[in-house]
């Protein structure tokens, strides 16, 4: 209250508007106009991380600098409008865009401030902080649910922390400029930076975290030496451009000598043979940050290696395992000799060859005093490392994991003292076939296999998937969806992402590419094709397809050509481009921002452009009720709260001839001269459209949407500002919130036919995504029916509707009314995709009805 | 039936195009060669024939303007395709003046360029 009377006070002390009111008008429509585009620019960005486009570099900067000025002009113009009452804004817009600057001169910025990670709190997203090889094995243990080391990472903003409290920056730099002027060879460099890594000292801070997190794994496993293998987890390090080798394993390090196997580590970032590799990679100098993985030591039996294909021969259909006695490092470094099994891929894994050599020395741990070689005991010398058993248990997790990452797998293993396989690491494995497939190979895959469709539908995610076509019928039915299967669905509703890990593709009759749907199918590379049209009907539950998301294909059978091709092609986040993208999305795209009313609704919570943009746009809308309403009127203006049979809270501001007579005690429906904002009411209250759901809705959610607008009767005016419409005789522009939803319109209605135009936008809540796609598709349907130009940006729908005449454009609106009085409730009511056709016959049908007394209904309202 | 492989030119100095462009059209059928250096490209043409030529426009040393003419002088049937990241309208229509088959913005779809590739091959056939 105090704060009401505060902001009361405020408005009375400002000087008398002399600003006339077209002009902060068209300030406002200026904001909502910038609002849309940033929204669209926005989501465009976000498509291009389909893998169906073709950028450069130069279009991140580009998008970036263009939303930058889109921002920026937001926040002038906002301040502009309330005599600089948002300056906080452009601390926060300096913050973001500081931050996008240093992404795109390639630097990896940590997006978490711990030191420190366990394995179990470690998700995709946080690839940045800990690395590739930290991020993919605690994805295998927390999603697949596979068995990994216990352990935690360093994270980057440690090596940051490390870096600059030593200043290794600038002195790293100072030698690296020597090198590239060529005054220092690249072999001195690299011993020069490496002896500053050794010499610094690990911070005090970051030591303690360590010993911590090193503590509580130990602790839980009482029956272990707390000993652990120390490993690099940088950029780039486990995707195809696999640096195996390059970079220094600690192995057996007691936890006390944890910081000094963490400087070794990070030292070997800048080995002679580490800096070359880079140099030849697509890797960035700024994109080396280090994060390191600490995971405790297993006392393997046996350890060994396996290759989800026979890396030679890929046509064989085999996956091969070598192994042997002991602690794996002198069986990936090939010390040692090993047992090969060549198993074949598909079930139930027949062994198809063994190899048993004699295995006469193996390594083991030597309490915690490293490691060291011993003799094999004579009688397991000769003895198979791997049980039948084991063999087949790990084909099984070798094709699980090829599965998760869409490529095939060289995975390194352990079996421990109980006989449990141990992931231990998991890369995509480089196939070396002596001729990859020739093209001309693959233009005639047509012959060979039957097209069952072709050319119809967009890329959401682009890639090649094989499997048994799996029809959803209802949502429910995805409890029951297999692994490996290809989900078939009439909509790429969002509850489809709930078996993105067993899928191995998405077809759907209707969707949008920059859906919730598409954006999950990136992350995990599931290739997805959307609005096929009718997939659903066309394709046969069980049958055996492949998918060519880039050709938009799908063949009988499984195409085994297509796959070895799409085996050498690299994939698209080990592009620096992709992984840039990303990054700099990330200050972008998210919307933390919900409810005005949460306490982080505030310039200083705004976190990334889409913050920002939604905070001025609401505070627009309240700047503008402000202004007319709450504050004495402005002199060319005339405003007041619609008093109507329908709990819609409405504030009206007649910019000229819109309202009639006297509306000190509001303003009735009939008093509204303007025709636009007439018909729509018109639309809103036509019978049966308002309160249509009175029967078998779900109570809750329509409470939530009802009370939002009815209780603020009740309660402070100021909170219920943000339905306003501005109006004239021939104008309406309305920013409605209704429940969750929210509806843009503006329309101009004269008889002058190329004067006329209809915008609507509508954007939906956080209702069931399901009903929601549902929604949207019902709408996208009826609108298009009507002539009007549909755009579907994610959950918005914006239409456009040009040139008719007047008349035709007053059957639209009143269709828009229908549409707003109804969608209010559609989520609720959306129970069936049945529904669809129903609501749309039955909207069709009032139309037709109203059409026909058409000329009665809009001059004369009630 | 064996036909000829219809043979690609692509010069890029953005190495992301030609990585992306090159696995995408050779499934298609075609024959692709790739470049990020306009030197390299005019010295392979000197040796060389190609039906298709796609060039960026915007590029350091020889510009992808001279690079067309001079693709376009020596072998006037190879059909250009441009693709650049600063469409304007005067490069559009420069691009046009000197017997541009098609002109792309990037950034662009990959069924895009392949549509444009396949009308051009079309052309080619045609004639």
């Amino acid at each position: 209250m105090k704060n009401f009377l505060h902001r009361v006070g405020q408005l009375f002390q400002r000087k008398e508007q002399t600003v006339p009111f077209r002009l902060i008008f068209a300030d406002f429509k200026k904001i909502l106009e910038l609002n849309n585009q940033l929204l669209d620019l926005i989501a465009d960005a976000n498509d291009k991380l389909s893998g169906d486009y073709i950028f450069d570099e130069q279009y991140i900067h580009t998008t970036c600098h263009q939303l930058t000025d889109l921002v920026r002009e937001l926040i002038v113009l906002i301040n502009h409008l309330t005599q600089q009452k948002y300056a906080d804004l452009y601390n926060s817009f300096h913050r973001i865009e500081e931050n996008i600057q240093v992404i795109l001169q390639g630097d990896i910025l940590c997006p978490v401030t711990d030191y420190v990670l366990p394995y179990s709190a470690i998700t995709r997203g946080l690839i940045d902080a800990v690395g590739g090889k930290n991020a993919h094995l605690a994805e295998i243990g927390s999603v697949l649910g596979l068995r990994i080391p216990d352990g935690f990472a360093i994270t980057t903003a440690a090596f940051s922390s490390f870096w600059s409290e030593n200043n290794l920056e600038e002195k790293v730099a100072a030698l690296i400029r020597q090198q590239q002027h060529k005054a220092l060879p690249l072999e001195e460099m690299a011993w020069e930076i490496q002896r500053l890594i050794f010499d610094a000292t690990v911070p005090a801070k970051l030591e303690k975290k360590i010993f911590a997190a090193a503590d509580r794994i130990s602790k839980a496993r009482p029956e272990t030496i707390p000993c652990f293998a120390v490993r690099s987890s940088a950029q780039g390090e486990d995707g195809a451009s696999s640096f195996a080798g390059q970079y220094r394993s600690c192995l057996n390090i007691h936890l006390k000598n944890l910081p000094q196997a963490y400087k070794e580590v990070v030292a070997s970032l800048y080995s002679p043979e580490a800096v070359e590799y880079r140099l030849r990679k697509d890797l960035r100098p700024n994109e080396i940050k280090m994060s390191v993985a600490c995971q405790l030591m297993i006392p393997a039996k046996a350890s060994g290696v396996m290759y989800s294909y026979d890396p030679v021969l890929p046509e064989e259909e085999t996956l091969v395992i070598s192994s042997a006695w002991g602690v794996g490092e002198p069986i990936m470094s090939g010390k040692i000799p090993t047992d090969l099994f060549v198993l074949d891929r598909h079930s139930p894994h027949e062994v198809k060859e063994v190899q048993v050599v004699r295995k006469e020395r193996n390594m083991i741990l030597q309490g915690c005093d490293g490691i060291g070689m011993e003799s094999v005991p004579k009688e397991r010398q000769t003895q198979a490392s791997l049980t039948n058993q084991q063999l087949k248990e790990l084909a099984e997790i070798g094709l699980q994991l090829e599965r998760y990452f869409k490529k095939p797998q060289d995975v390194e293993f352990a079996i421990d003292q109980q006989e449990n396989i141990i992931v231990l690491q998991s890369r995509q494995l480089g196939l070396q076939q002596a001729q990859p497939p020739r093209a001309c190979d693959l233009t005639d895959l047509g012959g060979k296999y039957p097209i069952l469709m072709q050319g119809k539908g967009i890329t959401a995610m682009k890639g090649i998937a094989s499997g048994p076509v799996w029809i959803l019928e209802r949502d429910s039915d995805l409890h029951d969806f297999p692994v490996d299967a290809i989900l078939v669905a009439r909509y790429a509703s969002p509850q489809l992402a709930r078996v993105i890990h067993k899928a191995s593709g998405f077809i759907t009759d209707i969707g949008s590419t920059t859906g919730h749907l598409a954006t999950v199918a990136r992350e995990f590379r599931v290739p997805a094709l959307f609005n096929t049209e009718n997939a659903t009907s066309l394709l046969q539950h069980g049958q055996e397809i492949t998918l060519d998301t880039e050709c938009l294909t799908i063949y009988a059978g499984k195409v085994q050509e297509l796959h070895f091709h799409s085996f050498h092609e690299e994939p698209i986040e080990e592009m620096y481009e992709y992984r840039l993208l990303r990054r700099v999305l990330k200050k972008i795209e998210p919307l933390n921002l919900f409810d005005p009313k949460d306490s982080n609704f505030t310039p200083q919570g705004c976190q990334t452009y889409h913050d920002l943009t939604r905070f001025v746009h609401e505070k627009a809308v309240e700047t503008i009720i402000d202004l007319n309403f709450y504050h004495a009127h402005h002199r060319d203006t005339q405003a007041g709260q619609l008093v109507w049979d329908y709990p819609l809270d409405l504030i009206l501001i007649d910019v000229g001839g819109g309202i009639e007579g006297e509306h000190d005690k509001g303003i009735r429906p009939e008093q509204i001269r303007s025709i636009p904002m007439q018909t729509l009411l018109r639309g809103m209250s036509h019978p049966g459209i308002w309160d249509m759901t009175s029967m078998q809705i779900d109570l809750g959610s329509f409470m939530s949407s009802l009370t939002k607008t009815a209780a603020t009767h009740n309660t402070n005016m100021e909170e219920v500002g943000r339905n306003l419409a501005v109006i004239s005789s021939e104008y309406t522009n309305i920013n409605f919130r209704l429940g969750y939803h929210f509806t843009v319109i503006d329309a101009y209605l004269s008889d002058n036919i190329l004067d006329n135009h209809i915008y609507f936008r509508f954007s939906g809540g956080v209702t069931d995504p399901t009903r929601r796609s549902r929604r949207t598709t019902l709408l996208n349907k009826i609108l298009s029916h009507y002539d009007f130009l549909c755009e579907q940006h994610g959950d918005i729908i914006v239409a456009r509707l040009k040139g008719m005449n007047k008349k035709s454009m007053l059957n639209r609106l009143f269709l828009l009314g229908l549409l707003i009085g109804f969608t209010r409730q559609l989520d609720v009511k959306m129970v069936s995709d049945a529904k669809i056709s129903v609501y749309f016959e039955q909207l069709k049908t009032i139309m037709k009805e109203s059409h026909d007394h058409e000329t009665d209904h809009y001059s004369n309202f009630g | 039936m064996t036909t000829k492989q219809t043979t690609i030119l692509i010069l890029d100095d953005e190495p992301i195009v030609s990585k992306r462009l090159k696995p995408s059209l050779e499934k298609k059928g075609y024959e692709i060669e790739t470049f990020t250096s306009s030197a390299d490209a005019l010295k392979r043409i000197q040796e060389r024939q190609f039906d298709i030529v796609i060039t960026d426009l915007k590029m350091e040393g020889v510009d992808g303007m001279q690079f067309l003419a001079e693709v376009k002088g020596r072998f006037s049937d190879t059909e250009v395709i441009v693709i650049t990241g600063f469409a304007t309208m005067e490069t559009a229509k420069e691009s046009f003046n000197r017997g541009v088959f098609d002109f792309l913005a990037k950034p662009f779809k990959l069924g895009e360029i392949a549509e444009v590739i396949s009308r051009a091959e079309a052309k080619i056939k045609n004639r």
